[in-house]
């Protein structure tokens, strides 16, 4: 046994030993390899972003509740009627005051000016009530102040306003010939909301012809469970014919279309890369064996095992798809990591996200990189290992 | 034997090298061929527009309504041609999962706007003009479906309501039409507005956008001003663009699709450009000996560097045509269920042209070096070389 172990330390060091001779080949296979887990760790790392983003946005107990069948918030139509119903119904929090913790809102898209492309960009307008900003985690003005009830004031989302133009405090927008003032910049936990502009909801209702209905009601629950005893209340209700969920499962909903996308897209266009690298890999790997196909038999004639050989062409192969899986890893972290872009969510507006690398992508990175060695340095290894030894000798 | 035999034998020579490097050229180009089709399908809406076909949308942004009065102002400006108005339906077949795209429109004038992009029997036109609660079903919507005319099928409207508080309309299929040019998507179903409009419990005389064509592309601009013009400062101002610019826009809110295109496609060719570069680099080396033998027998350097290329051109053809036909084969799998999506997927035949052209590209550029090489090689180093 430890006779084998040390054939195979042996063989191995040799292997490794002699690569610089076949550099420019094995080279192409790190960075064959080095590629193939950029372009998944890219594509994984934008689909992870993008869902986090808007995934953590929603609490459990918040209430969201929309027209039935209007799947998103843009399409959906609550009227006033039916905004007095949600709000005495069951399991809704009520503050020190008595009032139940509730906001009515509407959902509106304006246009704007994306900076890093100067093209047109469907942007959110929410219009909120007093209680709006309170249902929503970690909402905090960063800049200026908070708009005031009543005025055309607007403020906007951190997210935002780094991505598109013409959103910098103390300036002035115009939609549809009313001009709004932004008065402060605020700041959502990160969350989907920072890529929103805020306003009051009377105001919009009366701007935007919506007097009296809005699109959607959130809601404070009592408990995460509470959801049920709402749902159950809207449901029994012919005049709510209304969808009831929490903002955690409206927001992952919404998030699963596009970010499913990005994976379905990431995942075969990598491994079809894969199999490419990996062709190169099984060439450079036979190339190597069939260099050292004299040292191979020399070795077998003084009394190494053929086992030996086939380890070490294995592991010659797997460090080299491993350090080109490390680069390919490093590389998607210096440039991708962070990397702020915006794209379409469910409703037709703009949602701004960063790439999202986390560990457990580098390892998937690193497995698909492992697996190209393991499969690219198999094949040759067992030809090394049954290579005969005069073959090798008169080569 | 001539030259091409030998070039064959050449390739041919290590069995298992020659098929290695062509199953990661056929991978490198069927990614280049099914990525390049996919985002010009992406495109689609852009190559589809004709230059003197304009879109008035809401300025806010094309979500927000116009009134239909605006309708025939428009039309009655000098330079509208044709004119159609849009409203967005927001339709689903039994769940709000199987989307259908639906629009409440003029009838008689929208097949006008559109004779140019889709082919109307003249039963279909004449029923669809008649029947009030008629719809016209694109060829591809039926399809997917399994529609066939006549048939009764309820959309619900995931939007608008009936006066009923239904959120279902039943509509008869009157009739159905085919693309005329490729990049028009027949998936697409369309609803008399004059129906809609009385039925639905809010939003009443609101459309979603016009469409209209010009009557030159030389007018184009002095229609723009009068529509916008006319609009301004009133509580529905528009902005009026080509259908081209605004299709453009509208898939650059996606993100840069063109540039993860290119981006994935120069990695998959930077990969393959190495790998088979170097092999070739190295299967020449190899074969030192011989092309000392050849030049002994009086083969030119040029000669030479022909056969070299012609070997290198050879495995980029055996491998990148192949993979011109996976890409066919996929792109023909993943068409209906990327429907929605990206409506006119297919294998563009310049693109395929393009694919056969790098091939060329490819196969010079990875046997350039060792061909050189190969030239210049000096015979008495050529045959003292072991």
């Amino acid at each position: 046994m430890r006779s084998i172990i040390l054939q195979i330390l042996a063989v191995t060091a040799i292997n490794l030993k002699s690569l610089p001779q076949r550099l420019w080949l094995s080279l192409a296979t790190v960075i064959a390899v080095g590629l193939v887990v950029t372009v998944l760790l890219a594509f994984l790392s934008m689909a992870n972003g993008f869902r986090r983003t808007i995934a953590d946005s929603g609490a459990e107990d918040i209430a969201v509740v929309l027209r039935s069948g209007a799947v998103s918030e843009i399409n959906s139509v609550v009227l006033r009627d039916q905004v007095r119903l949600i709000e005495d119904g069951p399991g809704i929090a009520r503050g020190p005051d008595g009032k139940p913790q509730t906001s009515g809102e509407l959902y509106l898209t304006v246009n704007g000016i994306k900076r890093s492309t100067g093209t047109k960009a469907s942007l959110p307008l929410r219009g909120l009530g007093p209680l709006g900003p309170g249902l929503r985690r970690g909402v905090v003005i960063t800049a200026g102040r908070m708009f005031n009830p009543g005025t055309n004031e607007i403020i906007v989302g951190r997210a935002l306003g780094k991505e598109f133009e013409g959103f910098e405090l103390g300036q002035t927008v115009t939609f549809n010939s009313t001009r709004w003032s932004v008065v402060g910049i605020f700041a959502a936990d990160g969350s989907v909301f920072e890529s929103e502009i805020w306003a009051d909801l009377p105001v919009l209702q009366s701007l935007f012809k919506r007097a009296g209905s809005v699109q959607t009601v959130r809601a404070r629950l009592t408990s995460p469970a509470a959801i049920e005893t709402l749902r159950a209340y809207s449901d029994n209700d012919p005049r709510l014919k209304l969808d009831v969920m929490s903002e955690a499962a409206y927001f992952a909903q919404q998030a699963s279309n596009t970010s499913d996308l990005i994976q379905k897209l990431g995942w075969p266009l990598a491994i079809a890369m894969a199999l490419g690298s990996l062709a190169g890999a099984l060439n450079t790997m036979y190339s190597s064996v069939a260099a050292r196909a004299t040292e191979i038999a020399t070795l077998r004639a003084i009394g190494f095992g053929g086992f030996s050989a086939f380890v070490g062409t294995l592991v010659e192969s797997l460090i080299l798809a491993a350090i080109g899986g490390v680069i390919g890893a490093a590389a998607t972290y210096l440039v991708f990591d962070g990397f702020t872009a915006s794209t379409m969510g469910a409703s037709f507006s703009q949602v701004v996200f960063n790439f999202q690398l986390t560990p457990r992508l580098i390892g998937q990175g690193l497995l698909l990189a492992l697996a190209v060695g393991l499969f690219g340095g198999l094949f040759p290894a067992l030809r090394a290992a049954r290579m005969p030894i005069v073959a090798g000798l008169y080569g | 034997m001539n030259d091409l035999v030998l070039i064959r034998k050449n390739l041919f020579r290590r069995k298992l090298r020659a098929i290695l490097m062509m199953v990661s050229i056929l991978i490198a180009f069927a990614i280049f061929a099914v990525l390049a089709s996919f985002e010009r399908a992406f495109n689609a809406g852009q190559d589809r527009a004709t230059p003197d076909r304009l879109v008035v949308l809401n300025k806010i942004n094309f979500t927000q309504p116009l009134p239909i009065s605006y309708y025939n102002r428009v039309a009655a400006i000098d330079g509208v041609a044709q004119i159609t108005h849009f409203s967005w339906f927001g339709g689903y077949y039994q769940e709000p999962r199987n989307f259908i795209a639906a629009f409440a429109v003029d009838p008689e004038n929208w097949m006008k706007l559109r004779d140019t992009d889709f082919v109307f029997s003249p039963e279909a036109r004449a029923a669809f003009i008649r029947e009030r609660t008629g719809v016209l079903v694109g060829a591809r919507m039926m399809e997917k479906w399994g529609w066939k005319v006549g048939d009764h099928i309820p959309i619900s409207s995931s939007i608008w309501s009936q006066k009923s508080g239904s959120h279902a309309w039943d509509f008869i299929i009157v009739g159905s039409f085919t693309a005329r040019i490729p990049q028009a998507d027949t998936n697409v179903m369309l609803m008399g507005y004059d129906y809609f409009n009385e039925t639905r419990s809010f939003g009443k005389d609101l459309i979603s956008w016009l469409a209209l064509r010009t009557t030159s592309v030389a007018a184009n601009e002095r229609v723009i001003e009068a529509i916008d013009g006319m609009f301004a400062n009133s509580p529905y101002e528009t902005t009026t663009d080509s259908e081209k610019a605004f299709s453009k826009a509208f898939a650059a809110q996606l993100g840069n699709i063109a540039l993860i295109v290119e981006l994935v496609v120069g990695a998959a060719f930077v990969t393959i450009l190495m790998i088979v570069g170097n092999t070739m680099v190295m299967t020449v080396r190899e074969r030192t000996r011989e092309i000392g033998v050849l030049k002994t027998l009086g083969f030119s350097g040029g000669r030479i560097l022909r056969m070299v290329l012609g070997e290198s051109i050879l495995l980029a053809l055996l491998g990148g045509l192949p993979g011109l036909g996976v890409a066919l084969l996929l792109i023909t799998k993943v068409r209906d269920s990327l429907m929605n999506f990206v409506p006119a997927l297919s294998l563009y035949p310049d693109i395929a042209a393009a694919a056969v052209g790098l091939m060329v590209v490819f196969g010079i550029i990875t046997g350039l070096v060792p061909a050189l090489n190969a030239m210049r090689l000096n015979i008495v180093t050529a045959l003292g070389r072991s």
